[in-house]
């Protein structure tokens, strides 16, 4: 007996210091992970910060991109990601409220939803190369801020669907049954009550694919993208048919031709980048817990 | 009443429309990329091959085919010009036309120097101009002499470039005589030159009546046949070990491209999974709500790193570290290679991995966890032992998703992998060692920087695109075994 006791107590000693290793191990791992985030944009800021000034985030590249600043860049990223944001919203979240009205009704709702969660994990450079083939060559855009909102916006739509639609699913049956006891129609309910509901959730999802937009060169390296732009971008129609300078590509091609932008002048474009994608995530996190707090009750 | 109607109908219009531009898409890219990649089946190569008619006591010499001072031979394009077969039959093509001929880039004026002339004067080659052979099609090579030529035999002599290998070639070369000028008996000419690649050939001399008024000569025929037009044929080179795409004799065999992504891919989520799950499982069973709340955001950081500043981080940091370690041992010029890019890839793919598992771990119901804790099961052993199995679909669904992103993410491998295309070797353990900290390069950054300068429906144009299209058929596939896995998750939870 006393044996027997005295190996369950080793056993137990055992398992309790393999468990306070391994507990102790996954919370190295997520503290690490902190550790990382907090360095990575520690190191980009502190290289960058010292290159950002009022004139680098304003004015157009001189003296062959080493000097001046990446103001047409960034100009440019904001006017894709614009466009972007206005075409993707409505068609994202109106194929959101496809899946989520149609869900699971049908073998052909079954198959978007399959090819839309597809699509959602499909490669930036097969958007790219889509865009290329349809929007500048099959539609004859050219390589232009057109062809690359549309590509933009296809890159983005799956995302902003998927969001939308588990969104969607969050609202309570309780106030679309109400909707619908006092009178409303079928779309009446789902525009007046279940999409406000959702609102804060598909706002979230619209903007992080935004911001994933903003910072992927890929979709738009051959359909809007232009490395050298000296030019005031003048706004007017033709902009539509031209090709724009942008963030993502400037550090792409700025690394790729080495010794033409100068060091800091690639951290500073950095930084830049990640303040604008933060910006984005932190108007996120903001409208999220803003409108989260009118529905409580 | 009808305003309410009205309403109602646009919005299920939007929504129908929303889902069938939805549906479309998917087909769409399908369609595109496979209708684009059709040009690598075309078989576009151009090919460079130098023919030449000058002075019997001559040499063949490479640099005079060159030497622009001077023009015999000239090329026009079939179907390209309004000289069609049925003029070709009846009369030479005149000074003026052949120089308005837009194909007659390199033409230039003749010369009236006696002594260039009995050199190296009398040529045309179509070196210079590469021409570029499509399906069954004819170059003509126009041949005359100059008025102020004095003998009375020339030579037409012919040499291929100097990467042709007739092995290689995918066309059938012919250079025939199809008419001579007025007054010349000729025996018929036809040479087929894969067989034989380089030679002379002499022929009776001919003239041109005056400086503007050129042509009496012969008309030759450089047709290119395509030897191997089977899709099946293209396709089993696409799966060659060789890329090379040069403009003569280009070599598409993707193999090295997709055993580097592969091998990235198996690195980055190798290292990223276990993790990402240590970090999840803490997360998900371990933090307390406020933690948790700190740590989402944080994430959301991470994941919100644009791939390019990734990539330059990777260049700035990890590459010179890792040519500190292996630099001198294996010679290397800078530490981009498969090594750095799988490192930076794991970084990348990271904070998908750690949300996608949370909330795969989070789905388990309590009940689950509180029958393990009343069994009296450590933390540990109910991870491995209830959580771990309980959680399984969404764990592998939050795997393949996180594969198929690192599998298709382009501006990491473009900045970190170096670019060059080499064939993963484990035979040794100095060779793994190279293949791991050598540069590389995948197939999406192939894509990205190819496609800047490659020629619209070239022969490579269609391979970037097959190219894509396998990344694509790829990483459908995985994401719909994800998403099938995501189902079962939600369906058995």
């Amino acid at each position: 007996m006393a044996a027997w006791e005295a190996l369950a107590a080793r056993r137990d000693t055992l398992r309790a210091r393999k468990n306070a290793l391994l507990t102790g191990a996954f919370g190295a791992v997520g503290l690490a992970t902190v550790l990382l985030v907090f360095a990575l944009v520690a190191i980009i800021a502190v290289n960058g910060a010292p290159t950002i000034s009022w004139e680098f985030l304003t004015q157009p590249p001189r003296e062959g991109m080493s000097a001046g600043g990446v103001g047409p860049m960034i100009f440019g990223s904001i006017l894709l990601m614009l466009g972007a944001f206005v075409m993707a919203t409505p068609l994202g979240v109106f194929g959101g409220v496809c899946l989520a009205e149609y869900g699971e009704r049908s073998r052909l709702m079954r198959l978007m939803h399959a090819s839309v969660a597809a699509l959602a994990g499909t490669p930036p450079i097969v958007y790219g190369l889509f865009g290329l083939a349809i929007f500048v060559l099959k539609f004859h855009f050219g390589v232009s801020l057109l062809a690359g909102w549309c590509t933009l916006t296809l890159f983005c739509v799956p995302a902003i669907v998927l969001t939308t639609e588990a969104a969607l699913k969050t609202v309570p049956a309780a106030l679309i049954d109400g909707g619908l006891a006092l009178g409303l129609s079928r779309w009446q309910t789902l525009w007046r009550i279940a999409l406000p509901y959702a609102l804060p959730g598909i706002l979230t999802g619209v903007i992080l694919s935004l911001g994933r937009a903003v910072g992927e060169a890929t979709p738009v390296l051959f359909t809007a993208s232009v490395y050298y732009s000296t030019a005031e971008t003048k706004l007017g129609w033709e902009t539509l048919r031209q090709p724009v300078a942008n963030l993502p590509y400037y550090l792409a091609e700025g690394y790729r031709q080495p010794g033409v932008v100068p060091e800091r002048f690639i951290w500073g474009a950095c930084l830049t980048l990640i303040m604008l994608t933060l910006l984005l995530n932190a108007g996120a996190i903001l409208i999220r817990s803003r409108m989260r707090r009118r529905y409580l009750w | 009443m009808w305003r309410i109607r009205l309403f109602d109908n646009l919005v299920q219009a939007a929504t129908w429309l929303a889902g069938a531009l939805l549906l479309l898409t998917i087909v769409a890219v399908f369609y595109y990329l496979f209708a684009e990649s059709q040009y690598a089946f075309q078989r576009k190569f151009p090919f460079g091959f130098r023919v030449a008619l000058q002075p019997p006591d001559s040499e063949y010499r490479e640099e005079i085919s060159m030497d622009p001072t001077a023009s015999l031979l000239a090329t026009h394009q079939e179907g390209t010009d309004e000289l069609d077969d049925a003029e070709d039959a009846t009369r030479l093509p005149a000074h003026d036309e052949l120089m308005q001929m837009q194909s007659l880039v390199t033409a230039t004026a003749q010369t009236d120097d006696p002594a260039q002339l009995r050199t190296d004067a009398l040529f045309r080659d179509c070196m210079r101009a590469p021409k570029r052979a499509e399906q069954g099609e004819r170059l003509l090579l126009l041949a005359f002499a100059l008025p102020n030529y004095t003998g009375d035999r020339m030579v037409l002599a012919w040499e291929p470039d100097v990467s042709f290998d007739p092995a290689y070639c995918p066309y059938e070369l012919r250079l025939r005589l199809l008419r001579a000028s007025k007054g010349v008996s000729i025996d018929p000419i036809e040479i087929d030159l894969r067989r034989q690649p380089k030679g002379r050939l002499e022929l009776p001399i001919w003239k041109a009546r005056s400086q503007d008024e050129w042509l009496q000569g012969y008309l030759f025929e450089l047709e290119a046949r395509p030897t191997t037009t089977t899709p099946w044929a293209t396709l089993q080179q696409f799966l060659k070990a060789d890329w090379a795409p040069t403009i003569l004799y280009p070599r598409f065999g993707m193999l090295p491209l997709m055993l580097a992504t592969l091998l990235i891919t198996l690195l980055a989520v190798g290292l990223a999974t276990p993790l990402g799950l240590a970090a999840a499982v803490y997360l998900s069973e371990q933090a307390s709500p406020r933690i948790r709340e700190w740590f989402k955001p944080i994430l959301e950081v991470l994941a919100a790193i644009p791939t390019v500043v990734l990539g330059y981080f990777g260049v700035m940091l990890i590459a010179p570290a890792l040519q500190q370690v292996f630099g001198e041992a294996l010679q290397l010029s800078s530490g981009r290679g498969l090594l750095a890019t799988a490192l930076m890839m794991t970084v990348f793919i990271l904070p998908t991995i750690i949300s996608l598992s949370e909330d795969a771990l989070r789905a388990v119901p309590n009940s689950l966890r509180e029958g393990a804790e009343a069994l009296g099961l450590t933390l540990a052993e109910r991870v491995r032992l209830v959580l771990l199995p309980a959680a399984k679909s969404g764990l592998i669904a939050a795997g393949l998703l996180a594969i198929a992103r690192v599998m298709g993410e382009t501006m990491i491998v473009w900045i970190l992998s170096g670019g060059t295309p080499t064939m993963p070797d484990f035979g040794s353990p100095t060779a793994a060692l190279g293949t791991l900290v050598k540069p590389t390069r995948g197939i999406p950054d192939t894509i990205a920087i190819e496609m800047g300068n490659v020629e619209f429906e070239s022969s490579h144009y269609g391979h970037l695109f097959l190219l894509g299209l396998t990344l694509f058929v790829l990483t459908l596939g995985i994401n719909l075994l994800g998403f099938a896995y995501r189902k079962r998750a939600q369906v058995s939870l």
